[in-house]
């Protein structure tokens, strides 16, 4: 028999803030993180704004050492991870240790510390390459360096699944729990991508928006009928996965309740998401059925929503196709308009906001939407955050390589 | 040039935070000043970086206290002088 997996603690560094609260706060507002990017010179491409993380202070979770030897990514999946824990007033210890696992997902890893050796060979100084290169560089070190703060000797697993990872992350994670393998986990996604090198390829491939640099807040306009392209932005998201026996047996508090989950490729193309929407249909119903939930039971829809204009029609078109009539009547937002396109972390955050969503009765605005768009048409609860009774949500993500993971997220109840 | 001053700079560097009245000759390099095996190799590069030596691996391997890396690079100081 399968187990219930809910979520007892959460954590999140993001362009609204450090902290689940501060971002939350101003995402119901309809605030917007994006800005011009400060990183470093973008003058020569046509994006200028990313959705930068401003108010982190990595001292205030983390030693020097450990400042100096990991990349920004790894930083924030630390913080979010420290957040996570101490809100769920877990405690890992030697009964429970290997019980407990870690599963956190990335796209692109230590692009900055990636960047910053590689100019030692450059500059043809091979010595100078630092050591922790290679400890940055391997791709589950975020899982590793998470677990061995914690000291959690469960499973153990890094998605590098782009911009589904974090959904994938929370996925895996509770499929592990479902099936026995563990009883806690440790699940998110963290990604620190305004670099020159990854910015200046989405530059070049056309899939960042430029026409807004003037005024940043506007620049992210997912479904908007002069949406052009998405906006870089970064951080982390932690959630606290946990067995339903576990966390009554210690009294934790329940967030909400994980009951689906789905994953699939489009198969089409190394970058475009499939046009039809046919492959981003069938992953939400595999959540669906996985959950054991029909269309019409779900509330909301936190949509990938990229503002990229293939993407928004797609997931439209998607959405369409599952929902059919109903599709008309679903509430969907995408925090994305306001947070950017936190890459791997994405999904996890908007895991998060989903959960609040439902806990809350208050579904976060898809802010910037003036233009209409025939192609979607949908209700994408525009510009204004909306209170409603929602009981059962679904959070899309789509990404690089035509990869799709849907969760299923549940108000809780013990019955 | 003060050897001594040399390697108190560079574990400085590797270990930022790190009280620096713990530096002192008979510090062991793991239990006292929480140098591990990674933060040694930092150490090995910054020095051969600031100094101009190449150290091999074999030299490093009986290095457990500050006053032995001292005493490792004052042989090469005289090496170099001769």
């Amino acid at each position: 028999m399968k187990q219930r997996v809910v979520v007892t603690g959460v954590g999140m560094v993001a362009p609204l803030g450090t902290g689940v609260e501060k971002n939350w706060t101003a995402l119901c507002r309809g605030e917007s993180g994006i800005g011009p990017i400060t990183r470093f010179n973008a003058s020569s491409l046509k994006c200028q704004v990313a959705g930068e993380v401003n108010d982190f202070n990595p001292g205030d979770f983390m030693d020097e050492k450990f400042i100096m030897h990991f990349d920004p990514f790894i930083q924030y999946a630390m913080a979010a991870s420290m957040m996570a824990v101490e809100d769920s007033g877990l405690e890992v210890n030697k009964r429970n240790q290997n019980r407990v696992g870690v599963v956190m997902g990335t796209a692109c890893g230590a692009n900055s510390y990636f960047e910053d050796s590689h100019n030692f060979v450059i500059q043809g100084n091979l010595r100078k390459v630092p050591p922790f290169f290679l400890v940055n560089d391997s791709g589950n070190m975020v899982a590793g360096v998470v677990a061995i703060k914690f000291g959690a000797k469960g499973p153990n697993h890094c998605p590098m699944e782009a911009c589904a990872a974090g959904t994938d992350a929370i996925g895996l994670a509770f499929r592990l729990i479902q099936h026995g393998e563990a009883d806690i986990i440790i699940a998110g996604g963290a990604d620190a991508g305004i670099t020159p090198t990854c910015v200046a390829s989405l530059d070049i491939l056309g899939a960042l928006t430029s026409k807004r640099n003037k005024h940043p807040e506007t620049a992210s306009r997912p479904f908007d009928g002069d949406r052009d392209g998405f906006v870089v932005s970064e951080g982390s998201g932690v959630v606290i996965l946990e067995a339903l026996d576990t966390a009554l047996s210690r009294g934790a508090k329940i967030y909400g309740e994980v009951i689906g989950y789905g994953n699939n490729c489009d198969a089409y193309h190394y970058t475009a998401p499939s046009p039809t929407g046919d492959e981003q249909a069938e992953c939400m119903r595999l959540a669906l059925k996985d959950a054991g939930i029909m269309p019409q039971e779900i509330d909301y829809i936190n949509a990938h929503g990229t503002s990229t204009v293939l993407n928004d029609v797609s997931e439209t078109r998607a959405i369409k196709k599952v929902f059919g009539k109903y599709a008309k009547k679903v509430a969907i937002s995408s925090n994305k308009s306001m947070i950017g396109h936190m890459w791997g972390a994405s999904g996890a955050v908007e895991a998060i906001f989903s959960l609040l969503t439902i806990r809350e009765g208050i579904i976060p605005p898809t802010i910037n939407h003036e233009t209409p768009d025939p192609e979607c048409d949908l209700d994408y609860v525009p510009n204004q955050a909306r209170k409603a009774d929602i009981n059962v949500a679904i959070s899309n993500s789509f990404g690089f390589g035509g990869i799709n993971g849907t969760l299923v997220l549940r108000k809780f109840s013990e019955f | 040039m003060n050897v001594y001053e040399e390697v108190k700079k560079a574990i400085c560097k590797v270990a930022p935070g790190l009280d620096e009245s713990k530096i002192v000759p008979g510090a062991l390099l793991k239990e006292d000043l929480e140098i591990d095996s990674l933060d040694r190799v930092e150490l090995t590069l910054e020095l051969e970086n600031n100094l101009g030596f190449y150290v091999m691996d074999e030299e490093v391997g009986n290095i457990t206290t500050v006053g032995d890396i001292v005493s490792l690079i004052e042989t090469k100081v005289k090496e170099r002088a001769n």
